[in-house]
């Protein structure tokens, strides 16, 4: 575990050096929506982009604005810096505006070798369906061709069959985090989570069945609530160690850099075509706020979790200026209300030292609040 | 729809424009002028007359008030007709709506600017509703003003929604999707691909229909090829009047109203496809005709052609319209008038669907930042539009809520300055909300910009200064 917190706190981590030193090539991609398989499948090392909680947005107030998401600018800030170098292309989603700005803002000051941008629909129907997985056959197209390789069939459905290996390992990661007595806290996920979007997978494999070992009879005592936390894009292990650092232990998440991010079976569909079997996996069960008719699944799954977790209380943050999230958690917070589960609802900056107080005392507050209710 | 008496947005503008609808338009254009003089109206509603009622664009703005009242009743007249109520936002061609014989378009942002421009307190107390739900601060005034009316239960609710803004803009796919699941009100989209080739355009076809399907389920009504025709006979009317202004344009100095800019997006966001449209854009080329015959311009002297890049300021009960060009300074139409309209073919039912489909591909917004990339798409339009006309700088208003747009503005001045050599200032301020800048703030930046920047620009070729020669540099 020390091992993975160690490598989870930089971008450019020892295995992405070994993977570049052997000769490997990094793509790099920001949002769920991004099937990470076909970039597996050419042989090619899939990186989802962070920003580990970077503050120092100078660079990038320049390039976007300060009406932006901080989480997107802080990602501009480490790829004007040059901190992302090692990425051999970039795989643009239209994720949100914030991001789509990001990319078109790195993209005008320091062209990517490769750049390929994923059209994903905002709606789930039978016809944003099947543009999503002509989208997808482009996308594979797109690499072969840059890279000059070729992608079968078989060898993206060997690359969905590891993915779906992970998968089942990340869950049992939760499984083990989620039970009555906690194997791990929920820095701790976030940084396997985090680590796993930044290895090989071919590594992540061996490393995940590592920690499982490790932390099968741990047990983490002494916290004040089970809370849930969901929201914006949320890569920072710090903000999660100050709220458990009072109490507040992190059981369970909706997060996508969490189990939004992993929890749907592409193996569940029966589908003889791998784009057709990836589609209806990453545009159906997509469970972001960016699908604007989909807001029943997304409540279904945090109640899911909820339950499974025994959640005392939601914590539902969103960056300023992170529309999506901001207008979700507000239905989310109602449904949550009127079924009588504690909800705080927190607007933060990004990576902002200086926020931190402000929120530590509404958590504290709100985990009097639970405990009061008991 | 529910009726009845409410201190909702869209009850209290009904109230207003009920009166607005009954006097005819020579008494409309007489009575306005004497209220004026006599100073008896309320302020609030005493600026925003003096800005629709000034002289230089009176006959029109007469013509476009009349139109904005048929267009309000008649949606509140609708579910005693036993017709549905759709709300739409702006970046959808109300025409599709206009062609049903039970079913009448609302269109949020309208409702929201007329609201801001003509109510005594503005939209505060409905923006305020929103926040009292929790909702973020940084949503777009323009569609929480009327939603957070909505959601207060205070005013109408419609029969459904059309959301057209995923692909384009967020905050405004989410607040309609907020007000679709809080309020229950059935939702239907049109999604925008963000896909400049062929494949994209196609993909929005088969959106198209597939609405065109799902309203007439809904609204229990077979669109007709008659009726279809008819409405886009007039579309294709409008469109053309909207190019003889966009050549009026050219002309220095301008001899289109700078009011006019909110006029045309007015009524395309409205009434496009009906009489009452027509009329509108008939009545501006009339006053612009007219100006340019006699080389009419309200102020001394034209001394800066400005293209807005996005929206305009609205909250000071569209002051800043006339204001600017008392100044001198011509407002020559803002990122909502580049629509682009065509002639749609109307010689089949399957090519005037394909014309909605190009029209509303075209649509403010959708087109720009709603293409593959969101700078290219909007630096196109604007580097064309200030080419065309002339300009000799462009504004952006910086509304808070334009999250895409802000994203790549600093991608847009540079291309603007790399393309054109033309500046463009940057200001902040919400377009629908007073609080955020006031006024005055604005008209300041705007003037030290054209009198430091643009007249500076124009007079001569700036020089770079010789730097002295210091010690240090001689070590």
């Amino acid at each position: 575990m020390d091992e993975i917190i160690k490598q989870t706190g930089v971008v450019e981590n020892d295995h992405v050096k070994k993977w570049k030193d052997d000769g490997g090539r990094v793509i790099g991609y920001v949002c769920v929506a991004t099937p990470t398989e076909v970039i597996d499948a050419a042989g090619l090392m899939p990186y989802r982009i962070r920003a580990l909680g970077n503050s120092n947005t100078e660079i990038a107030d320049a390039h976007m604005s300060r009406f932006n998401c901080n989480f997107c600018r802080s990602c501009l800030q480490l790829g004007l810096d040059g901190i992302y170098d090692f990425l051999d292309g970039m795989i643009e989603t239209n994720g949100c505006d914030h991001l789509r700005g990001m990319v078109e803002n790195w993209n005008y000051v320091k062209k990517f070798d490769f750049l390929h941008y994923i059209k994903v629909p905002h709606i789930v129907d039978e016809d944003s369906l099947k543009y999503y997985e002509e989208e997808l056959r482009l996308y594979k197209k797109a690499i072969e061709k840059h890279f000059n390789l070729a992608i079968t069939d078989e060898e993206i459905w060997s690359q969905i069959r590891r993915h779906e290996r992970i998968r089942d390992k990340l869950r049992t990661i939760y499984e083990m985090r989620e039970k009555d007595e906690p194997a791990f806290t929920g820095a701790e996920v976030l940084s396997i989570f985090l680590l796993a979007t930044a290895v090989p997978a071919g590594v992540l494999e061996g490393l995940l069945d590592r920690v499982i070992e490790e932390r099968k009879d741990n047990k983490i005592e002494g916290y004040k609530a089970r809370l849930l936390l969901g929201g914006s894009a949320t890569d920072e292990v710090d903000f999660v160690e100050e709220i458990e650092g009072i109490g507040g232990l992190v059981v369970t998440d909706a997060l996508c850099y969490g189990s939004r991010a992993f929890w749907p079976h592409i193996g569940d569909k029966k589908e003889s075509d791998p784009f057709k079997a990836m589609a209806k996996t990453y545009l159906e069960k997509l469970l972001c706020p960016r699908m604007f008719n989909d807001f029943p699944s997304r409540r279904d799954f945090l109640f899911s979790a909820i339950e499974r977790a025994k959640v005392e209380g939601v914590v539902l943050i969103h960056n300023k200026f992170c529309d999506v999230h901001g207008v979700d958690n507000v239905l989310l917070r109602i449904a949550l209300e009127n079924k009588g589960i504690p909800v705080l609802q927190l607007e933060k900056e990004y990576g902002a030292a200086a926020d931190i107080g402000r929120m530590k005392t509404r958590v504290q507050a709100f985990l009097e609040r639970i405990s009061d209710s008991r | 729809m529910k009726l009845g008496m409410s201190p909702g947005l869209f009850d209290r503008l009904v109230h207003l424009f009920r009166v607005v609808n009954r006097v005819p338009d020579p008494v409309l254009k007489k009575l306005g002028a004497i209220l004026m003089a006599l100073n008896v109206l309320p302020s609030d509603l005493a600026s925003a007359a003096g800005a629709l009622l000034a002289p230089q664009s009176r006959e029109a703005g007469v013509v476009f008030l009349k139109m904005l009242s048929k267009w309000i009743v008649e949606a509140h007249s609708a579910a005693r007709e036993g017709k549905k109520v759709i709300l739409v936002p702006f970046n959808f061609p109300p025409e599709l709506i206009h062609a049903f014989d039970k079913a009448v378009p609302l269109t949020s942002e309208v409702l929201t600017t007329m609201g801001v421009a003509i109510l005594k307190g503005q939209g505060e107390r409905y923006w305020d509703i929103a926040m009292g739900l929790g909702l973020p601060d940084h949503l777009c005034s323009a569609n929480t003003i009327e939603l957070g009316s909505m959601l207060g239960r205070e005013d109408f609710q419609p029969d459904a929604i059309i959301s057209s803004a995923p692909g384009g803009c967020d905050v405004n796919s989410k607040i309609h999707e907020f007000a679709s699941h809080y309020l229950d009100i059935p939702q239907f989209f049109l999604q925008k691909p963000p896909d400049d080739s062929g494949r994209g355009r196609e993909q929005y076809s088969v959106y198209m229909r597939t609405l065109i399907s799902q309203l007439e389920e809904f609204i229990g009504e077979k669109l007709t090829e008659d009726k279809l025709r008819g409405v886009i006979e007039k579309a294709n009317r409008c469109t053309e009047l909207y190019f003889d202004i966009w050549d009026f344009h050219k002309a220095a100095p301008n001899p289109v109203p700078n009011i006019f800019a909110l006029f045309m997006y007015g009524t395309r966001f409205s009434m496009w496809g009906r009489e009452e449209g027509v009329k509108t854009f008939e009545a501006m080329v009339k006053v612009a005709k007219e100006r340019l015959a006699q080389k009419a311009y309200p102020a001394e002297k034209e001394l800066a052609r400005c293209v807005w890049c996005y929206t305009s300021y609205y909250y000071d009960f569209m002051g800043l319209f006339n204001w600017m060009e008392d100044q001198g300074y011509s407002h020559l139409g803002d990122g909502l008038d580049l629509y682009f309209p065509q002639i749609i073919d109307t010689s089949t039912m399957d090519s005037m669907i394909e014309g909605l489909a190009e029209s509303a591909w075209n649509m403010p917004m959708t087109r720009q930042v709603g293409g593959e990339s969101m700078s290219r798409s909007w630096t196109e339009d604007v580097v064309f539009v200030a080419r065309e006309l002339n300009a000799d700088c462009v504004i952006y208003c910086g509304h808070h809520s334009c999250k895409q747009t802000w994203s790549v503005i600093s991608i847009l001045r540079k291309e603007l300055m790399n393309q054109l050599g033309l500046p463009l200032l940057i200001l902040q301020g919400d377009s629908w909300i007073k609080k955020m800048t006031p006024i005055s703030v604005i008209q300041q930046e705007i003037d030290e910009f054209i009198k430091n920047v643009v007249a500076r620009k124009t007079t001569k070729k700036r020089e770079l200064r010789k730097r002295k020669k210091i010690k240090s540099d001689l070590q």
